[in-house]
Order: C-alpha cells, then structure tokens, then sequence
C-alpha cells in the first residue's frame, strides 16, 4: 500500500462506518474489496491489519452498530474474510474476537439483517475468502457453521445458494487435501471430519424426499466432480452410485437433467472414465431411461470425449439422431422406409409423441439440431455421422416449416402442420446446414438442396434473421457446389443454381427493409471472397443486375447499408477493374467513378460505418497493389490522409493511419532500404540516397503531419498507432545508434521548429492538444526537418506515455479513496439519479 | 395454482442494470437486458449463467424485450445475443431499435478507446444484434408464438420508451421500463389502459421523491447558463448522444430566440445530425406541442446550435458546447474540459450520473485538484453544477399508474431498498394488493387466480330465474347447465342447446344389476311373484307387467332368467337409466332383499 493510501485509508474507514453518512455507491464498495484481494493474495504477512488498525477499528464500530446497513455489514463481511485469508491474519482478527462476532452463531446470523439477501451474500463469500487454512476450516467446523452452509444451499436468493454450493465444494476439496494425514487408499480412506460431516450431508440429502435437497446434493457432486480429478472422489462416489443409479429408474425423483449432467461431469473426469467403476454402465442406462429431451446434453457430450468406449458413442449418436430418424420416417411413404438408424436405443414412441405435440417439437428439435451443429463443429468426431440422410433429414425439416412438403403419414401430416412458420426451426436448421457444407459426402443431394434453399431466399415469408442464416447456408454450399463442379466438371448445374441465385439476390438489394438489404450485401461480399477466382462466377455476377444495384446502394439511408455496400463494391472492384484481365462484360465498370464515389463518402458522409468502410477498403485495395503505379498511389494516399486527418470518429483517424502504415513499408519495400534489400548495401551513400527518396516521397504525401499531429490525439489508440509508425520510420531510417543527440539539433537550420515540436509534442501527448494554428516553423513536408524531427524527438518517451493505460488514474486506488471521502457530505440525489 | 415467477438479475434493489426474468405460463420472458457503467470488467453486465443451469438459452428463454435505449436498460444485448450465445427473438419499439445502435455504438467507442479492454461487443456485433430485433408499434399486439403475446405501451421517458405487456392465455405481466407521468418539453406522459394485470412491475427510481416542478430545474438551468455566457466565460455541458442532449437543446435554442442572445451554442459531436433525423422521423413518438408544431417549424432544426469543431475551444469570448461523453472519462468533452476547466468564468453542468472513478464524479462530489495522466495537476477553477433532468416518475406519478392500471400484484424494481420499502407500504395500503421488491438474485412467486369469463346462454338464463329468485349480483347462484368451450370462448348452455349445438345425439346410460333369488318355480311364475310385490311396495309408482314377460317401473327394466346351472335359482336382471338411478338402487336392494312368502 502506499504511503498516500495508508493515509487516506483511516478516513474512508470513519465515512464508512458513520451511519449518519448516506450508503457509499455499490461499484466503489466492490472496487475497494479487489483492491484489498489484490493487496493479500500474494502477502500472507500480518503487516496489513498490524499497520493499518482502522481496518480492525473499522469492523469493530460496525459490529456495534445497532442497526448496520446491509450493504456496509455484506461489505464488512466480505472484507473480513478477505483479511483472515492468511493465518497470520486470522489469527489477529480472531485474537480480537471479531471473526466470532461476524461469522459465529451470535452474529449478523441470529438478527434480523440476516433476512436480506446481500447480508448472507456477504457472509458465505466472507466464509469463502477465508477458506484457505486449517484454522479456519476448524473455526467454521468446529462453531455450527457448516450448518448454516447446508442450510444457505437452499437459499431463495439464486446468488447466495450457489455461493454456498461453490464454498463446500471448496471445503470439501480443502479438507481433503490438506487434512488428510495418510496416504491414498481406495479401501480403507480415512475422511478429515470437515470433509466427513459434509459427505454425510450430501449422502442424507440423497436420500431424502426433499426433491429440492436431492438436486441440491447433484449440483454439488457435479461441481465437485468436474473441479477435482483426485482419485478420493471414486471413494465418494462409491458409497452413492448405488443411490444415484437408482434415481434413473425412479420415476418420482425429478433430477434426470441434473443427473445427466453430472454423468457427463464425471465422464469428463480422468478418475472415473479410465476406471471400472461402472460409469459406462450407468452413462448406457441413462442413455436408454431419459427423456429425448433430458438425454441430448448428455449423448453430445459423450460424444465430445476423447476416451469413451466406441459402443457408448454409437449409442449417444443413436440417441441423437433420432429426432432426425422421425422426421425421415413421417415424411416417407408408408411401404417406402427411409429412416436414419438401423435400430433405436430408446422408444421411438416416445419421440414420434414429443414430435407430435405442439408444445414439444420446436423445442425438441431445437435442440437437436443445435447439438448436432454443435457435433459439426468438432474437428475430430469419433463416430460416421451418415451425412446424406442427416442433409436430407435437414431439407425435410426446412420443407415442413415452408410448407413445401406435407406428406400423406399422419406423422408427418402433424408434425408439417406444427412446423409451418416456425422461425426458431428455421434457424436452427440452418445453422446446420451451413455446418454440414464442410462434411464430404452428401453431394448427391446438392441440387435438390439448392432447390430449397432458392426456395427460402425467394419467399416473401422468410424473416430477415432467417433470412440472413439463409444466405449464410448457400454461400457455404455454393463454395462447395464449386469444389463439386471443379471434379466432375458439371458446370452447367453451376451456372443455372449461379443464376437463380443473383435473380433472387437482385430482388433482395431492393428489399424495404434495411437487414434484408445489408445482409444481400455482405452475402454478396462473402460470396467475392470465396469464389473470385472463379470464371462461371464472375461472369454469373458481372451479367447480372447485382454490380449496379450494389452501387446504388452507396447512397442508402440507412449507414449499415452504405457501410456494407462500400465493402461489397470495394471487392467487386477485385474483379472488374482491378482484375489482371478486364472482363468483357465487366467494361463498364468505370475506375475513377467509383473511387470518386467512395472518396465521397469518406469525406462527406455524416456517419462513421460507412467512412470506416472506406478506409479499410482502400487499405486492403492498396495491401493488394491495387493503386497503381508508385506516383499514383502517393496521390491517393495523400489525398485519403487529407479527408481523414480531421475526421470526428477515431477509428477512421486509426484506419487512416493503417492505410498510411502500409504505405510506408511498401514505398521502402519499393525502394530498397538495407532491410528490405536482397543485396547488402555496402555503401552510405547509396543508402542515403534511397532513404531520400522515400522520404520525398512520404513528404510529398503529407504523411508527417498527419502523424505528428495524431501523436496528440484526443482518442488514445490514435496516438499510439502514430507513435508506432513513427517508431518504425526511424529504424528505418536510422539505423540503430545513428540517431541524433537533442542537443545538436539546436544548430540546424530547422533546428528550431524541431524543439518547437518536441516541446509541443510531450505537453501535447499530455494535454492531447496539437495547436490548431500550424507547425510554427515546422515543415512537415520538408525531408531535412523531418529527417532531423525523427531523430531527435523522444519517441521512446512518447511511446511510454501513451502506452500506459489511460484510465490508469481512474483505477488507481488513491482515486478510489479519495473519491469515496469526497462523496462523504454530497447531496445524495446525485448517487439516485440514474443515467 | 398457476403461479408468475420473476427474478431480477439486475434493478432488484438497486439502479444499476435493469435485467428481470419473468416466467409466467411456463414462457420465460427477459425485460431489459442493461449495463452497469460503473465497472470495467464483467460485472458491468449481468450474470447470465443464472438464467438456466442446464440447456441452452435461447431453448430456454421465448424473447427477450427492451423498454428503451439507456443503457442500463439494453447495454448488455449485444453480448447476451453475440458472445454469450441467445439467438430467440427480441423485442422493442421502432424508436427504441433506430436509436438503440447509436448509443451501443457510442459507447463501444469510448470503451475500446481505453487500454486493456476485452471482452467487449465490436460494431459488427452491434449491428447483427440490431438485425434480429423485432420491432413493434405502440398498442400493437404482437404473437411472440402461439401462447405468448406482448403490447407496447408509451411510457414518456426518453423518445420510444414503452411499457409492455406480457400476457399468456388470461394471465398477465406490465412492465413499466422507466416511465414518466408528467409531459416533458418534447415527450408526452406515460399512460396505459386498466388493463388489471396479474402484476406490474414498476420502476421506483423516485420512489419516495415528490420532484419540485420541471419549469423550476429548467429557470435554473437557462439563468446559470445565460449568467455565464453574459460574463464572457463558456459552458461545457457533458452528454450522452441522445436523450438529454435533446431536451437541453430545445431548451437552449427556445431561449436564445426569446432573449434574442448573440452567443455560439455548439453541438460536439457528428452524432446530432443522425440523432435530430430520428427525433424527427419519429414525431408521432413526440408530444403534442411539438407534434403540432411540426408543420410550420421542426423544433429539432436548431436555427442557434451549430457542429462544433475543435479549433472552436480556443476562440475567444462566451459560448456553450454540448460534447460527448457525459461523464467526462475520454474524448472530446474531456478535451474542452481541461482547455477551460482552469478559468473561474467558466462553468461545467453534468446534467447526469457520473460513475466513481471519472472526471465527472470527481468533479461533482467537490474534488477540485485532479491528478490527469502523467501526474499532472489540473486545478478546476471553473464553476461546477449538477442539474437532474431524469424524466422518471415520483411517488406520485407511480401511484398514478397503478391507479390506472388496476394490477392484482405490485413489484418495484431500479430504486433502492429503503426508498421501495416506504412506497411498498403505501402502495398495499391505499391498494391493498400485495407489493413486493426482491434483491437481485431473489425469486418472487405469485399465485395467480386466473378469472375466466363464462357467457350464460339466455335461455339457460331465463329457466334459471323461473325456477328460483332473480339473479343479484351480490349472491352467488348454483346453475346447471353444459360448458362449451369454441372458439376461443366459454359458454353456459343448457344440455339441450348444447347437443343441438354441437349436433349431438345424446347418449343412454342404463346401469345394470343381477339379483339371484332362490325360488323354484317356473320363471314366469317368478316374474309375476315379483311383479306382484312390487305392485305392493311401489304403489305411487306404475308398475307394468308387459307381454314379453318382463316387468318396467318407470325407466326401470327387469327380466327373469333361470340359472344355467341350479335350476332352482333365478337370476333377474334388473337396469334403469340414469335418471333413474335412485329408484333402481332401491329396487335392488328391495329385490336382494327376496320376495315375501305371502305373494306365493
């Protein structure tokens, strides 16, 4: 702590603990806390308390409070523990009796405060804190404390119940490991008493009536189970599995979900998946005994283990996949079976029913098909996903929800009518579907699928979000349909599907509603980046409507639309005028207009996205040589620093100073500094000369100014990225211990403008305020000056100050005390009104 | 007994982030979803892990609604729906969603403009958050799905700031987001129809407040502001983008044309333009003054309040600027700040909450030497005001609403503890209906009673009073009647109008019972002993002995059969309707009873 706190410290302690003071703010209660955990996580030492007495002193006039406020006596609580985290520490609080008084039975426990929530809060994190040491697993033990935290488990405060289940959990773990005095044996263990009095909590609460202290002992177990691999936790579960296994069956117990979830907590674990301990046994029963609904988390999370017997696997995909099996079946004719599976592991009965119910079939499939995008997603899967039928499955799914499809089986007639319209449906399948593009195997369905997919992307009746996960499918499989194309040279398909695909595009460009028309847009981007290369899909595009419509929307209302209308226009150019042969049909895609236009917006437009767009367009354009030729590509650059350099929105300024970053290393790159060079330049001259030559050209372009100016910023992350381009100029430029000495520059012609500078530049960085004026004798398009200004400005020191964070004043800890003892006396409806 | 649960994550006892799930008629709900700008790290935005413990949210939660634009109120959106994963539908009104983005966006750039900051939504992020939101007009109901309804409501406040109602089959929520009873200088005053929902849950910022007059905040404003600017010094007034900045700006360029004052009035930020397009877009969302204004002359083209660039703060002479952000933590109005903050003409007004740790806060609670960055000491010599424009409602405007609204339930939420403890009294006093305020964290359970309207056919109606007394609305009245439930209605018929109705034939129920009786005789000298008896017993009744030899008392039918195995035992089998169900348990148990020797 330093000397400024400590002195600060005593004062805060008196405000907080005067309850004639109105409640300090929440936020600096909880700040002040980090900083005390900051201040003893790593010191054990006794010297906080001992130094600083008005923390003891503190807690002592809260205690006497007749009636403290539930946050000061939550915040004295948690401070508390914070403090007794080490025993030295404990050990001096204790010695004051103040632990007793807070967290024994006659404290804040048996008055009426202990009715509010924060207070309980408070006190188990307070516990918590503490929980670090023998003494004070003892101390709670030893005084009826445990009990409280049973008790707490089934707090109504969500907060507080949870809290208590983490702390035994800790304990738990604690006492085990740090109690135990003999060596691990899975016979004959011996359990430290902390750890026994919490085991036969868990063990009663097992077997109690009570649902809610039955899933209170899960949550617990799974918590335990998934944070603590020793090889201790298969004797704890050895003397319940039997309980637990039980519970499968038992239809009265309402914990299947828990359940599950704490069979896959114990999967997760090295101890029980390597173990003969019947985990398997118990994952396959519960694979067969619960709920279609209950069992997907599960069978997905087998699925994701690496060590799991490989008939377990096949049996979760199995259960996994039969949602999906159903859907093949209702949409299939009677005589023609066209399921998924071989065979079920549960009732199939019991999904055709939650399939068939209005009130179960979005949510069911819902989730199974956001788990099996979650199985998509994994780069090794263990088991054969039967991609084709799982395609076809999908299409199925997305027929019944546009009313493409309503088969003749009673089944499908219900499950098509339950699904009409569903958009939750709709996404989820969708989602899929973008997933399984990148799975070989399904190929055979490509051109039925993009039958259904136009049929989405056509209809007035699909969302925007769907929409939107629409686009996001077909790019997908468009990219795939192409790799498809490439092997079996069946272009023709491609074409048409190519076709249909800008016919259905060009209506969505011109779609009223704003999403519809940016998502067209950053369709039709992704689509540029993926398939550029590609000669059936540039001419496809560049004969369709689509290029024109995309400009047009250059000058949308809406900045979101612009924004994304600049990008796709900016990749277009990637293939009309930028591209190495100018396309035929792509000649009336004039260079200059666009660039004019977009120069425009960079310039002229009153919102940021669209500027920002810009100016990211024009980076990437000049990082792909795009720009011309050296002498036209400096003009660009100058004229784009020009429109950003006062731009109100930083992150154009920051984009602008990207672009100029680029610059700078290919126009050395270009001219061949030592670095860059393949040939060693041996002599000086010749270095010198280049050096030259970028700089003229860097003067030219009115780079320094920008740079120089950026340096003092108003906006942080400006000024940094200058400093850093500057930085990179000088070890350019110099060499490393060729720079100059401040004190020679005082001689030079340009001298003094330069101390001018150097001057402006450290008080400016500071008060981030470059003088509107001008430069007061600085050229900045003077090679000489700025030769002179990167040599002898201290970049080093620039760099430091910017770099430190800038709010590092409001989280100081000084600022946080002085503020507290300035709020003491201010008028309290300032702390009420909000925002 | 149905219940609605509601557990605030967040304005459960406190202003910090307005985050409350609602679970009626197993629909889970989400109101707000906000931010709390007083931290750095993820406390500033609700713990979502509370929500579900097992499954995903988006499974779990049917949509999510945000009342209005403040931050604390939608903030945390684009995290919840693009980094922490819920992909449902989101609600809120066509205001609300144009300017929603431009605050998240303001804010996005202040944060990341600050070292160190992950774990933060990028613009991209913003915008495809903004995609998935629905947006809905006022008094509008729209079908979230099948069951589950919502309605927006105006709620004053800020520009598309709306009430909604939650309603699944006859059981219903309001929530209020903030709102504000009195009409402000361009809002109107919140109001909702007695709609007697199962529950409102109100904000209670002002809960124990009774605000002095607006007219009194605004002469004091206006004359600080003209002070300064006579005496040559400049005003810096600190804002968010929108909201505030509006209000101050109608007021400001009202004044300036009546006391036809000479002095710049600039607006900072390239944000205005966008933000007046939105108040003029949405006009209807305005009060009336302004609404009928309109035509001659747009309150929000500003004839005195210019853009401001920055060469501007160097000028000489008096001017106002309103630059952003509001709480004087980076950016522009930090900049203007330490240029002028050291001259005594000069004068600050924070016209909002200012978190601990900024310029903002320091400045307000008195703190006059500030240590800026690289130890430099700023020395504020300016003159500094806080001036509350919260459009929230007082204690009165609250009562006001439930008034209004007529709900079963009460529950206060973004206020504090003590200030909700003293309008809980007053509000189960004067209403005397329950009212709760649970701390964040807490579930509250409500038992509802669910009153179904039933309607009485009149023919049902008028047999009923010819039979009994007429009808008083006082007592309650046994009818009997048959319960059709169509098309979305129940109605109380009588049996006969319901089978004609619906096309129905009615069913005959016989009940049917075997009596063995030990008599050796032939079995229709049997028939004709019971026959007898009966005759004897039943007087009042007609007894018949038919020609097929079976026997009928009224509905009740009886035959004789002997037993296929003693020849010597009869077996009668005896049935009757439905109707009849008293006289034919008599009859049997007369006829268990055997026949009387005499009757031989």
């Amino acid at each position: 702590m330093t000397r400024e706190c400590a002195l600060l410290l005593p004062g805060v302690c008196a405000a907080l603990a005067d309850p004639r003071q109105p409640g300090s703010d929440d936020t600096c209660l909880e700040k002040l806390l980090d900083w005390f955990r900051s201040m003893t996580e790593f010191d054990p030492s006794v010297s906080l308390v001992q130094d600083n007495p008005c923390l003891t002193e503190f807690i002592t006039s809260i205690l006497a409070l007749p009636e403290p406020s539930p946050s000061i006596l939550s915040f004295t609580l948690r401070l508390a523990g914070i403090l007794a985290s080490s025993e030295n520490r404990f050990q001096h609080l204790q010695q004051e009796k103040l632990l007793v008084r807070l967290f024994g039975v006659d404290g804040p426990l048996s008055s009426t405060v202990w009715e509010d929530a924060s207070v309980r809060s408070g006190w188990v994190e307070g516990v918590h804190s503490m929980m670090h040491h023998q003494p004070a697993l003892h101390f709670l033990c030893n005084g009826g404390g445990i009990d409280v935290i049973f008790a707490l488990q089934g707090d109504p405060s969500l907060f507080v119940a949870s809290s208590a289940s983490r702390l035994l959990v800790h304990m738990l773990i604690f006492s085990v490991e740090s109690e135990t005095t003999k060596p691990f044996s899975a016979k004959d263990f011996d359990w430290p008493v902390c750890a026994r009095m919490i085991i036969k909590h868990i063990e009663d609460s097992l077997q109690s009536s009570s649902a809610s202290h039955v899933e209170q002992s899960l949550k617990l177990l799974t918590s335990l189970f998934s944070s603590c691999h020793s090889r201790w936790t298969e004797v704890l579960w050895l003397g319940i599995a039997k309980q637990i296994e039980s519970f499968l069956t038992d239809e009265t117990v309402q914990a299947q979900r828990m359940l599950a979830n704490l069979l896959l907590n114990m999967a997760w674990s090295p101890v029980f998946c390597d173990s003969e301990g019947g985990l398997w046994a118990l994952v396959t029963s519960a694979l067969e005994h619960l709920t279609p609904v209950q069992v997907g988390p599960l069978a997905v999370g087998i699925l994701r283990l690496y060590k799991c017997p490989q008939d377990v696997r096949i049996q979760a995909l199995t259960v996994l996949l039969q949602p999906m099996d159903c859907i093949l079946r209702a949409a299939s004719q009677p005589l023609e079976y066209a399921g998924l599976l071989d065979e079920s592991v549960s009732d199939p009965a019991a999904v055709e029913s939650l399939l068939s119910s209005k009130s179960s079939c979005a949510s069911l499939l819902c989730q199974t098909l956001a788990h099996l995008e979650e199985l998509l997603s994994l780069v090794y899967l263990r088991v054969d996903l039967p991609y084709t039928s799982l395609l076809r499955s999908l299409m199925t799914i997305l027929q019944f929800c546009n009313g493409f499809l309503s088969p003749a089986s009673p089944l499908g007639s219900t499950i098509s009518r339950i699904l009409i319209n569903c958009f939750r449906v709709q996404s989820s399948a969708l989602d899929v579907l973008a997933a399984l593009s990148e799975r070989k195997g399904c190929d055979t369905l490509i051109g039925s699928l993009f039958d259904v997919l136009l049929a989405y992307l056509e209809s007035p009746n699909t969302t925007p979000t769907v929409l939107k996960k629409t686009f996001q499918a077909t790019s997908k499989w468009l990219v795939r349909l192409h790799e498809l194309s490439c092997s079996t040279s069946q272009w023709q398909q491609t074409e048409k599907i190519l076709a249909d695909v800008f016919l259905v595009l060009q209506k969505r460009l011109c779609s009223p509603c704003w999403e519809v028309r940016d998502s067209s847009l950053e369709f039709l981007t992704v689509l540029i980046k993926c398939l550029r290369d590609q000669d059936e899909f540039r001419q496809s595009l560049l004969s369709s409507e689509v290029p024109r419509l995309t400009e047009n929307l250059l000058e949308d209302p809406e900045s979101y639309v612009r924004a994304s209308a600049v990008t796709a226009v900016g990749h277009l150019a990637f293939i009309t005028f930028f591209a190495p042969e100018l396309p035929v049909i792509g000649n009336q895609y004039n260079k200059e207009n666009t660039i004019a236009k977009l120069q425009e917006i960079l310039s002229k437009d009153p919102e940021g996205f669209p500027r920002r767009a810009v100016i990211s367009m024009f980076t990437k354009w000049l990082r792909q040589g795009c720009t011309g030729r050296m002498e036209d590509t400096e003009r660009f650059v100058s004229r784009v620093i020009q429109a950003v350099e006062h731009d109100l929105d930083w992150e154009v300024r920051l984009g602008g100073l990207e672009l100029v970053e680029v610059f700078c290393s290919q126009t050395i790159c270009q001219l061949g500094l030592p670095r860059c060079s393949s040939v060693p330049v041996s002599s000086a001259v010749t270095s010198s000369i280049h050096q030259n030559r970028s700089l003229q050209v860097f003067c030219r372009a009115k780079l320094f100014s920008f740079l120089f100016r950026s340096l003092c910023d108003c906006d942080k992350p400006v000024g940094q990225r200058a400093c850093d381009i500057l930085f990179a100029l000088r070890g350019n430029f110099y060499p490393t211990g060729t720079a100059r000495d401040s004190q020679e520059t005082g001689e030079l012609p340009a001298g003094h403008g330069i101390a001018w500078l150097q001057r402006t530049l450290r008080q400016g960085s500071l008060a981030q305020n470059f003088p509107t004026g001008g430069g007061n004798g600085v050229d900045f398009e003077d090679p000489e000056s700025m030769m002179l200004a990167l040599g002898t400005i201290d970049l080093e020191e620039l760099h430091d100050e910017l770099n430190r964070s800038s709010d590092h004043v409001e989280k100081s800890p000084q600022s946080l005390l002085q503020d507290i003892l300035a709020t003491v006396g201010t008028i309290e409806e300032n702390e009420a009104d909000c925002y | 007994m149905p219940e609605i649960k509601v557990t605030p994550l967040g304005a459960g006892q406190d202003v910090g982030r307005s985050c409350i799930l609602v679970s009626i008629a197993g629909k889970n709900v989400m109101l707000d979803c906000g931010m709390h700008m007083g931290y750095n790290d993820d406390r500033r935005f609700p713990d979502f892990s509370y929500i579900t413990q097992n499954g995903r949210l988006t499974d779990f939660l049917d949509c999510v609604i945000i009342s209005h634009f403040h931050l604390d109120h939608c903030g945390a959106l684009p995290y919840f729906s693009e980094m922490v994963g819920y992909d449902g539908p989101i609600y809120m009104t066509h205001p609300t969603k144009a300017i929603c983005p431009i605050l998240l966006e303001d804010y996005r750039k202040i944060t990341v403009d600050k070292k160190g900051e992950t774990n933060f939504f990028t613009s991209q992020m913003i915008k495809d958050c903004m995609k998935k939101v629905v947006a809905v007009h006022l008094h509008q109901t729209v079908q979230v799905d099948e069951e589950l309804e919502i309605k927006a409501y105006y709620a004053g406040h800020v520009l598309g700031a709306a009430m909604f109602q939650i309603k699944v089959g006859c059981e219903s929520v309001v929530y209020t987001g903030d709102y504000n009873m009195t009409p402000d200088r361009h809002l109107g005053a919140a109001w909702i129809d007695k709609c007697r929902p199962d529950l409102l849950i109100s904000e209670s910022t002002y809960a124990t407040t009774i605000r002095d007059s607006k007219r009194c905040r605004e002469r004091d404003f206006l004359k600080k502001v003209h002070e300064t600017v006579e005496r040559g010094g400049k005003v810096l007034i600190p804002v968010f983008a929108l909201g505030r900045a509006q209000e101050l700006c109608i007021l400001l360029e009202t004044f300036w044309e009546r006391m036809n004052l000479k002095a710049p009035i600039y607006f900072s930020t390239g944000l205005t333009e966008k933000a007046n397009h939105y108040y003029k877009l949405f006009i209807t969302w305005t009060n009336q003054k302004i609404r009928k204004t309109f035509v001659q002359r747009n309150m929000f083209e500003f004839k005195h309040i210019k853009a401001f660039d920055r060469a501007f703060a160097d000028n000489p002479g008096p001017m106002v600027v309103f630059a952003t952000p509001g709480m004087l933590h980076a950016g522009q109005s930090l900049q203007i700040f330490r240029k002028w903050a050291g001259n005594e003409k000069n004068m600050v007004i924070m016209p909002g909450y200012c978190v601990q740790g900024t310029v903002g806060h320091k400045i307000l609670s008195g703190q006059r030497k500030l240590e800026m960055e690289g130890r430099q000491i700023l020395e504020v010599k300016m003159q500094v005001e806080y001036m509350s424009f919260s459009a929230h409602a007082d204690a009165k405007g609250i009562m006001q609403l439930i008034r209004q609204a007529e709900p079963r339930n009460v529950l206060l939420v973004h206020g504090e503890a003590k200030k909700m403890e003293f309008l809980k009294q007053k509000i189960e006093q004067e209403f005397h209906v329950n009212c709760y305020m649970p701390a964040n964290g807490e579930t509250t359970t409500i038992f509802t009673n669910p009153s179904i309207p039933v309607d009485i056919s009149l023919g049902l109606l008028k047999r009923e009073t010819a039979i009994g007394l007429l009808p008083d609305a006082k007592k309650p009245k046994l009818m009997h009647g048959t319960l059709i439930m169509k098309d979305n209605s129940f109605r109380l018929v009588s049996p006969e109008q319901a089978l004609k109705e619906l096309g129905l034939a009615e069913h005959q129920l016989r009940f049917t019972c075997r009596v063995h009786i030990q008599d050796p005789r032939k079995e229709h000298e049997t028939v004709l002993r019971v026959y007898n008896h009966l005759k004897g017993v039943l007087k009042d009744y007609s007894v018949q002995h038919l020609p097929d030899g079976s026997i009928t008392v009224e509905s009740i039918l009886i035959q004789a059969t002997a037993h296929s195995e003693d020849q010597g035992t009869k077996v009668l089998l005896v049935s009757w309707t439905y109707q009849d169900e008293e006289l034919g348990s008599y009859l049997t148990s007369l006829l268990k009873k055997g026949l009387p020797q005499s009757t031989a």
